[in-house]
């Protein structure tokens, strides 16, 4: 069985979740509440650790690739900037506070028994698996509003090495959180049982993030896998529509990763390929580090008694999410810790347009859902 | 400091979508300002969100009352005393 070549993938890609499922649940590293905060209470503690997170998988990013550990570079499923890019970064900022978290944050919520994480998730599902539906004409304004083809990153556009950009960006970033490391704003009280400070939270999740890159070839990603979910849970209701899909058909992952000698190839398709092998344990391993951690706390509790208004929100914001991560493509941990630390510029107008979303979302969520 | 005629009011906010945990707390706690503030009452809010133990405590101590926290069967019991701190 361990001559498989999927299988070093596919225990890899477990232990990676459930170490970054953990870790999220002990300091509660919810990106979206990150965002929706700013807004809402002009809190900016946790954005700031969101700052380390992405400076720190910068520099370690940078460091594996001049070491020659990174391949390939820049990982794959990232394409070209279109304008795609933005608007499904701004209809994910408003799905994901709308849902209560993001696309990770979902799930890491749901493993430690959230009603509602559960329901966003199932929201996600249906949103991605809606997306096959417009697929097709999407693709189309893809094509027409991509700008700069064959070229992914900042440093590719402007035809340099990616240290020379890299570098400046990284020393800069850091001497702002050294200026708030001084100023004492990396660490705040918490009387929560077995917290991890999310600073330290922030730098496992960017050491997880490159040993995902290293062994896998890619950072932290999920998000084709809630359109795989769906898929076969159509498939088994109308094989023949899914079978008529163009989107399932498409096979847009193709790649040689560092582990296992072999080509990965891998879509959204009802099919156990390539991107089953590294989203789905990776996601199970995030449910079941989350549960872990909350049961060894003794909170792994479920509440049943939640506002009809709330369960709505998650599944429609889960919904207008999951559609949103097909046409982004992917989701915020993917750009945030994945794209921006290697400048890609898909990664830099999602963030660009998932923040007026998030906005929005916050609005959205004070005036219709928790008003009083 | 006899806490005898005081009225607890309790929030139980467990299961439900973030932030309202702190948003109902901060609602609650402006309009009961004039009777916290004479120590008529205090409240008692009932959270499993992990985050909100730092966050309600901050706001809340922001706004000069006492706070604390306990972790309670599987949830936390976050009590704002009706007295501000002088």
């Amino acid at each position: 069985m361990f001559d498989h070549p999927y299988v070093l993938i596919v225990l890899a890609s477990f232990l990676l979740g459930s170490a970054a499922g953990f870790v999220m649940h002990r300091s509660d590293f919810c990106i979206a509440g990150m965002f929706r905060d700013l807004f809402l209470f002009r809190d900016r503690f946790m954005l700031r650790m969101l700052v380390l997170a992405v400076v720190a998988s910068m520099i370690l990013f940078e460091a594996a690739r001049l070491m020659g550990l990174l391949s390939p570079y820049p990982f794959p499923l990232l394409g070209p900037p279109s304008l795609a890019n933005l608007v499904g970064g701004l209809l994910f900022g408003m799905g994901m506070v709308l849902a209560g978290g993001c696309v990770v944050g979902t799930i890491y919520k749901m493993g430690s028994g959230s009603l509602l994480g559960a329901l966003a998730f199932a929201g996600l599902i249906a949103g991605s698996t809606v997306y096959a539906e417009i697929y097709p004409g999407w693709s189309v304004l893809v094509a027409a509003t991509t700008v700069f083809p064959g070229k992914v990153t900042i440093p590719e556009i402007v035809g340099v090495t990616p240290a020379l950009l890299v570098t400046p960006v990284a020393v800069g970033a850091s001497l702002l959180l050294l200026r708030w490391y001084r100023q004492d704003r990396w660490q705040r009280r918490s009387a929560a049982e077995g917290y991890l400070q999310p600073w330290k939270a922030a730098l496992a999740l960017a050491l997880i993030g490159t040993l995902s890159y290293v062994l896998i070839g890619m950072p932290l990603g999920i998000t084709t896998s809630y359109a795989k979910i769906g898929a076969y849970i159509e498939s088994a209701v109308a094989p023949e529509h899914v079978g008529d899909l163009a989107y399932f058909q498409a096979e847009p992952l193709m790649y040689r990763p560092p582990l296992g000698d072999l080509t990965v190839r891998g879509g959204a398709g009802p099919v156990l390929d390539g991107i089953a092998a590294i989203q789905f344990p990776l996601i199970l391993g995030i449910v079941l580090g989350a549960a872990c951690s909350a049961v060894m706390l003794r909170e792994f509790r479920i509440y049943w008694r939640v506002p009809v208004r709330q369960c709505l929100s998650a599944v429609i914001g889960g919904v207008i999410m999951g559609t949103a991560a097909r046409m982004a493509p992917a989701c915020n941990v993917w750009h945030l810790l994945g794209g921006i630390p290697i400048l890609a510029a898909q990664s830099i107008l999602f963030v660009v347009g998932m923040v007026p979303g998030a906005w929005l979302g916050s609005r959205l969520l004070t005036r219709l859902v928790l008003r009083a | 400091m006899s806490n005898v005629s005081q009225e607890l009011i309790e929030i139980d906010i467990r299961g439900q979508i973030c932030p309202s945990c702190l948003l109902t707390t901060l609602r609650e706690v402006n309009q009961r300002q004039a009777e916290l503030k004479a120590g008529e009452v205090s409240l008692r809010v009932k959270t499993d969100n992990r985050d909100a133990t730092s966050t309600i405590p901050a706001a809340v101590g922001n706004m000069g009352y006492p706070v604390t926290v306990e972790k309670k069967q599987g949830y936390y019991l976050i009590l704002i005393d009706g007295r501000p701190r002088e």
